[in-house]
């Protein structure tokens, strides 16, 4: 392995890849405010909107993590995954010009909110063979506005 | 070494004896075929990995035909801009009889079975020649170096020639006759009489015909074809074809997600400011303003270099820039541009005539240049160059529970992931990268520097961080194009024929036979580097050494011509008289671009030729000179890849490499004073304007469809030159050093 290394180092393209650091940490670390806390500052006014809208508005913006693959448009095209225009209480697998693994089509699911949050948590425990194999939500506060939002988006 | 070729010999290039194809099945309803790079079958450990969905995705495999007869290419090479998901697509589909329409595209995971062994191959070895008996252990070694390597990577101009042309075609053939031998079996027909076409199978006697699909699991069951069959251009389909660009669509409606777009639930933000001297470390931070702005969360010395993690990245930024940071001394704190290359010019006259290290030699150059009638001497310089991608350095990582997660935009997925398992102290294995589109690499995203700090950011904070550098952190601590000092000594005989060439240079990094001309027939020729240590981080910048050797060389071959009386194409046809291929392009620019035919006054017409990474391309750029600065006009190409697979993406390369190289030609410098880089941002590191930009042209010619060259970066070198060369036709001024700004032409 050492012979392999020094070889690597040989092709420049690479070279900053042997000469990584050893990862020091801080060497100073100012912890102003903790991640979850309130910040000293103002909060700036609450959008206009009741509790449930201020959940799908979360769940449009931890969606983006998952818009990678999905399109949700009426529509749009399919991209890594399927696009999940209206897809609360359909059944799995049907959604048209999608490669569904046989896994997924074979799971005879119907995507209500709560199979879809066991599905998000854990795709691959859900359904053993779904291609679906990146963007589980393992914050269970986080997979119920991301449902909101999916809720939300209906062919009405 | 000895030869026992076993197959038809040469047929297309020599993945015949070096490629070894495995298939398998995914979960029940699939076919994988890949080009394996070692014996055995490694599909077939792989697809319960894909099916159990217990490890990440999983498939040492270049295609996938599904149930619903979609053929998916996965694509070991990362989309920057340059279309290599569409043009690696067409080399499969197209071997594979697939419909163009059903194709999809799926980058592969950051693991190193990836690891492209093709690239590996021609970085090592370039002339490999093994008996077919010793392949396999030769091939398991190359493996084994090539995934040390990292070497899933993205650059060298190299996708197409190599991964495309030895293993994407491989898999698709190979696929393509498994589903027909299947075919032939079920239909107890002789396999020769079925055709494929548009993903279908077909049968004239019988009138049979059926998808793909209905056979992708009997294909699976089939024997590998230890040589698949590639087709001959002739019977090209889809390659040649200026298909769609598969990435275009999102990019245009603004879905397509690029490194800096990665989006996890309770992220936050990282600036961060390194020692502008490298090597320097933080000595003291007051960051008594920073703690009390809005947002923040923490503030960071992380030695070498500090980072403001806050709600949002403005305040972030914000913050930082409240933060007095004093640094330590370093050696570099006196290093001054006119100091560097005062220090090239000590090391080039110490070596002399004959010091330095030998890079190619032929002939007596010494005896050569003393019998010369005419002897030509000349001097050039170029400065650094920084890559100035749009979307600016950045990565969002987030380490916790012994995992760790990473987002970017990376040219090699491997290496990246590797930085940070480095960076968390974790095992590459519980590190998952993610990667997402480059918004621009040129070279600079081959390096980790901005995945190692992210990660170590997070590690420190705990939760998920999204770290963006600022444009000018992206401008001061680039990993730069070196600047470089080269001389030459030229000698022509009575004829005002080229005798010999000498050349010593500062550097040398890759391509090795950058600054080589064995394309030109001279006598005797002797090509010779010094090494300058500088603290400056060098990197690769599109086309890398070829960027300032192409300026440097075809400077000198017009000087030379200039010194024989002789005109700049006419004395270039006769350096590579015997090489019809190089001949034809050159000519081929010259006819374009109606060289000889009269300009304006101040007008002038500049020539350059410079063959790298495989492809052969000349360039005539036309100048006006008229006006206070150089206006270049038009720009003619003339570019021999072996076989253009997509003509308008290959074009749209040669017309991307002319406003890369040109803005480097006319405005690109980075100066250092007291250790540090001078420029900041878009205002003194100026980029090419749209008014500024050059009508181009370009011709493409299928000069050998067995051997193919890159197309990435090609396009760049001979611009400059071909505009100083172009600007000495109009004024009379030779142009030795970059950037054109630094010169006045009234």
């Amino acid at each position: 392995m050492k012979t392999l290394r020094s070889l690597a180092c040989l092709a420049p393209i690479l070279l900053a890849a042997c000469g990584a650091d050893p990862a020091p940490g801080p060497v100073e670390q100012i912890i102003v405010r903790e991640a979850g806390a309130k910040t000293a500052a103002p909060a700036p006014a609450a959008a206009t909107g009741d509790a449930a809208g201020a959940l799908i508005a979360e769940g449009k913006a931890a969606f983006a993590n998952c818009s990678a693959c999905h399109a949700v448009a009426k529509d749009a095209p399919n991209g890594a995954g399927p696009n999940l225009f209206a897809i609360v209480d359909q059944p799995a697998g049907q959604v048209a010009g999608f490669a569904y693994s046989d896994a997924l089509k074979a799971s005879g699911i119907t995507w209500t909110a709560a199979e879809l949050d066991g599905f998000i948590a854990d795709p691959s425990a859900k359904i053993p063979g779904t291609t679906m194999i990146t963007g589980a939500i393992a914050d269970a506060a986080t997979r119920q506005a991301v449902i909101a939002y999916l809720e939300s988006i209906t062919a009405n | 070494m000895s030869k026992t070729e076993t197959g038809s010999p040469g047929k297309m290039g020599k993945w015949t004896r070096r490629a070894f194809i495995g298939a398998g099945v995914v979960a029940g309803s699939a076919l994988v075929v890949g080009v394996a790079v070692r014996p055995g079958n490694p599909i077939d450990r792989l697809s319960p990995m894909l099916a159990d969905g217990k490890d990440e995705q999983l498939l040492n495999a270049w295609v996938k035909v599904d149930a619903d007869n979609i053929v998916t290419a996965v694509i070991p090479h990362v989309e920057m801009g340059q279309g290599v998901y569409t043009a690696l697509a067409q080399m499969l589909a197209d071997e594979m009889d697939a419909d163009w329409n059903k194709v999809q595209i799926l980058e592969a995971p950051a693991d190193k079975q990836y690891v492209s062994d093709s690239i590996g191959r021609d970085f090592l070895f370039p002339d490999l020649e093994v008996p077919a008996l010793f392949e396999p252990t030769v091939a398991g070694g190359i493996l084994e170096l090539a995934q040390a390597m990292g070497l899933q990577f993205t650059g060298g101009s190299y996708s197409v020639r190599a991964t495309g042309q030895r293993a994407m075609r491989t898999a698709g053939a190979a696929a393509r006759e498994m589903l027909v031998a299947a075919a032939a079996s079920e239909w107890q027909v002789p396999a020769g009489e079925i055709t494929t076409a548009d993903s279908m199978i077909l049968h004239a006697g019988s009138g049979k015909a059926e998808p793909f699909s209905k056979f992708a699991l009997a294909a699976a069951e089939q024997s590998l074809p230890a040589k698949p069959t590639l087709k001959s251009p002739e019977n090209y389909k889809i390659m040649g074809q200026s298909k769609a660009r598969h990435d275009i669509p999102g990019k245009v409606d603004g879905s397509a997600i690029f490194g800096i777009d990665a989006n996890v639930p309770g992220m936050k933000y990282a600036a961060v400011k390194a020692a502008p001297v490298v090597g320097a470390t933080v000595e003291s931070m007051d960051a008594t303003t920073a703690r009390t702005m809005p947002g923040v969360l923490q503030i960071l010395n992380m030695g070498d270099f500090v980072a403001v993690v806050a709600d949002g990245y403005w305040q972030a930024q914000q913050a930082l820039n409240s933060i007095d940071t004093k640094y330590s001394k370093t050696e570099g704190d006196s290093l001054d541009q006119e100091a560097l290359f005062a220090r090239y010019a000590t090391h080039l006259d110490e070596a002399g005539e004959n010091g330095g290290d030998v890079e190619t030699e032929e002939g007596d150059v010494g005896k050569g240049f003393a019998e010369a009638v005419t002897k030509v001497e000349a001097e050039y310089k170029v400065p650094f160059l920084a890559h100035a991608t749009m979307e600016p350095m950045n990565c969002t990582a987030w380490v916790r529970d012994g995992k760790c997660d990473v987002w970017s935009g990376h040219q090699a997925p491997v290496n990246a992931r590797q930085a940070a398992a480095d960076a968390a102290g974790l095992a590459f294995e519980d590190v998952t990268y993610h990667n997402a589109f480059l918004g621009g690499g040129f070279g600079r995203r081959s390096e980790s520097d901005n995945i190692i700090m992210a990660t170590r950011i997070a590690k420190a904070t705990g939760y998920p961080v999204k770290m963006i550098w600022s444009r000018e952190e992206d401008t001061a601590q680039d990993h730069y194009r070196p600047s470089a000092t080269s001389r030459f000594q030229g000698g022509l005989d009575k004829d005002g024929k080229a005798v010999s060439w000498s050349n010593i240079h500062t550097h040398l990094f890759d391509p090795k036979d950058a600054p080589t001309v064995p394309y030109y027939n001279i006598a005797s020729h002797k090509i010779r580097k010094v090494d300058v240590p500088t603290q400056l981080r060098f990197g690769p910048w599109r086309s890398v050494d070829h960027s300032q050797h192409g300026f440097f060389i075809e400077s000198f071959v017009d000087e030379m011509a200039h010194a024989a009386g002789k005109d700049g194409y006419a004395f270039r046809r006769e350096l590579l008289a015997g090489s019809p291929r190089h001949l034809k392009v050159l000519d081929t620019a010259a006819k374009m671009s109606g060289w000889g035919s009269a300009l304006p006054e101040r007008h002038g017409r500049g020539i350059a030729f410079v063959p790298s990474f495989g492809s052969i391309v000349a360039q005539v750029a036309e100048v006006d000179m008229s006006g206070p600065k150089p206006k270049v006009t038009k720009v003619y190409v003339a570019a021999d890849p072996g076989f253009v697979i997509n003509p308008d993406g290959f074009t749209a390369q040669m017309e991307s490499a002319i406003v890369y190289g040109l803005t480097a030609a006319l405005y690109g410098e980075i100066s250092i004073k007291n250790g540090e880089v001078q420029q900041s941002n878009f205002h003194d590191y100026p980029m090419l304007r749209i008014n500024e930009m050059p009508e181009v042209e370009v011709a493409l010619i299928n000069g050998d469809h067995k051997r193919l060259g890159g197309g990435g970066e090609p396009g760049l070198p001979p611009i400059a030159p071909a505009v100083t060369n172009a600007i000495f036709a109009a004024t009379g001024t030779r142009v030795r050093e970059l950037p054109l700004s630094k010169h006045s032409f009234a």
